[in-house]
């Protein structure tokens, strides 16, 4: 968050300063990029770039404060998800990964293999093995930063609805970490 | 709902399934987890790994999710060279967006690819969490090779105020002066649409978004739609502006009517209230 300096960032970066936008960006680009690795991961690169160009572009027409503008923000983001879902639907032919696991980084790296940390992507991934709705629920929530109000109405479900989502997806998390800790156990 | 419905499948395995009973959670306690907002002390048991994971994600960023400015700052530079010079100046082209798009997908492909695993080891994760989230990547692993990258060094990223620089990294010739976009409602340059039209293509077009309730929308409509706002990706962006009088809440207009009977919303665990973060 940038806080309460947040509407003059805003405007600044509206009238192109390039350090308020920096602030924008470097609060944003991670989790925005994160977001992707879970919900569109072949493509959270480029999806990240339209969704900024798209911002950049409405900068001007949007009012109102830093929640509202994250989730504006990540309101576009999912319709970059929802319109690369449907171009990738319309070319059959095209090896659309359904997984979500391609794009992360290599595993056999044994200075990575010698570390006692997991990367952040890594992480994502993990989160990434839930169920669609499930994973976008936890992530806009917990990267995204969002209430559960404001998640429900990116993801055009009920509150409820989102609550249920998230619930079942730590609940899930904590099965397929906890199954791991037993086989570890036996082993 | 489909997910109201199985959160009874949940609720009768929970009657079975001790296991299941062990990582019961409240609402509270699950909106805490989120918010990164429990010591380690209160994580209920069963749920310290996916503590250690979710803030695992929200770790600091690193250079490499970083990287990507230089090309977003030239499409800023583009966008508000007339506001900055106020006049009615045309706008510079932009660089087709496939091929801004793919330009930094190269370098962020290519950044998060080496860097990953290696530069983000942010916090202690314990075994478990790590020997699943190594399963998942050997998994994922032998799709990795062709996408290794040659990819542009983040750090020396051209500077982005001499747009020729960027080159260098594949290609948006920055703004050239060739345009004849007109800032702000069009962004393609493709005819804008008459404002009282536009607010009912975007009206049509938000409904259309609810998946539940929506009418689909004409499919001649959402093309001169998809045609002004410069794409169909930029449709919300171009329909955000179409409802003036409550900024504050403008975000929240990006939900279709229709989307918002929330009476009969959550089952059992939290009726309703409590949400985290502001």
């Amino acid at each position: 968050m940038i806080g309460p300096e947040f509407s003059a960032v805003l405007k600044a970066a509206t009238y192109g300063d390039e350090e308020a936008f920096g602030r924008l960006w470097r609060d944003l680009q991670p989790r925005l990029l994160r977001y992707f690795i879970v919900a569109a991961p072949a493509a959270a690169e480029d999806l990240a770039s339209e969704t900024w160009l798209a911002v950049v572009r409405g900068l001007d027409r949007f009012r109102g404060n830093e929640p509202a503008f994250r989730a504006w923000f990540f309101t576009i983001a999912r319709h970059e998800v929802l319109d690369w879902r449907r171009r990738a639907a319309r070319r059959p032919t095209e090896d659309v990964p359904v997984t979500g696991l391609t794009g992360l980084a290599a595993p056999d790296d044994p200075a990575a293999a010698a570390m006692e940390g997991l990367s952040t992507r890594a992480a994502l991934a993990v989160v990434a093995t839930l169920p669609a709705d499930q994973a976008e629920a936890v992530v806009l929530r917990v990267v995204a930063g969002l209430d559960v109000d404001r998640v429900a109405a990116i993801m055009d479900k009920r509150p409820g609805t989102v609550r249920v989502l998230t619930h079942r997806g730590l609940r899930r998390l904590a099965e397929r970490l906890g199954a791991n800790v037993r086989i570890r156990g036996m082993v | 709902m489909d997910a109201d419905d199985a959160s009874f499948a949940d609720m009768r395995r929970s009657l079975t399934d001790p296991d299941a009973d062990r990582l019961a959670l409240d609402e509270e306690t699950v909106e805490r987890l989120l918010s990164g907002d429990l010591p380690s002390s209160q994580v209920p048991p069963g749920y310290a790994q996916v503590a250690a994971l979710l803030a695992t994600t929200t770790a600091e960023p690193t250079p490499e999710e970083l990287a990507g400015r230089p090309e977003v700052l030239a499409e800023l530079r583009a966008v508000t060279r007339p506001r900055r010079a106020g006049t009615h100046a045309r706008r510079a082209a932009r660089p087709t967006k496939r091929r801004w798009a793919g330009l930094a997908a190269v370098a962020l492909v290519g950044a998060l690819l080496t860097g990953g695993v290696a530069v983000a080891a942010t916090g202690n994760l314990p075994a478990p969490v790590r020997d699943v989230a190594r399963s998942i990547l050997g998994a994922a692993g032998g799709d990795l090779g062709s996408a290794t990258p040659t990819r542009p060094d983040p750090q020396a990223a051209p500077d982005a105020s001499s747009p020729a620089s960027a080159g260098t990294v594949a290609g948006p010739k920055g703004p050239l002066p060739t345009g004849s976009t007109v800032p702000g409602s069009s962004p393609k340059g493709a005819g804008p649409v008459a404002e009282p039209n536009r607010e009912r293509l975007c009206k049509a077009y938000l409904a259309s978004q609810d998946k539940d309730h929506g009418k689909k929308m004409d499919a001649a409509a959402f093309e001169r739609l998809a045609e002004a706002a410069g794409g169909e990706s930029r449709i919300p962006a171009y329909c955000n502006g179409t409802q003036p009088g409550h900024p504050e809440s403008r975000d929240e207009k990006q939900q279709p009517p229709g989307g918002q009977e929330q009476g009969q919303g959550g089952p059992s665990p939290g009726n309703g209230g409590g949400q985290g973060q502001g």
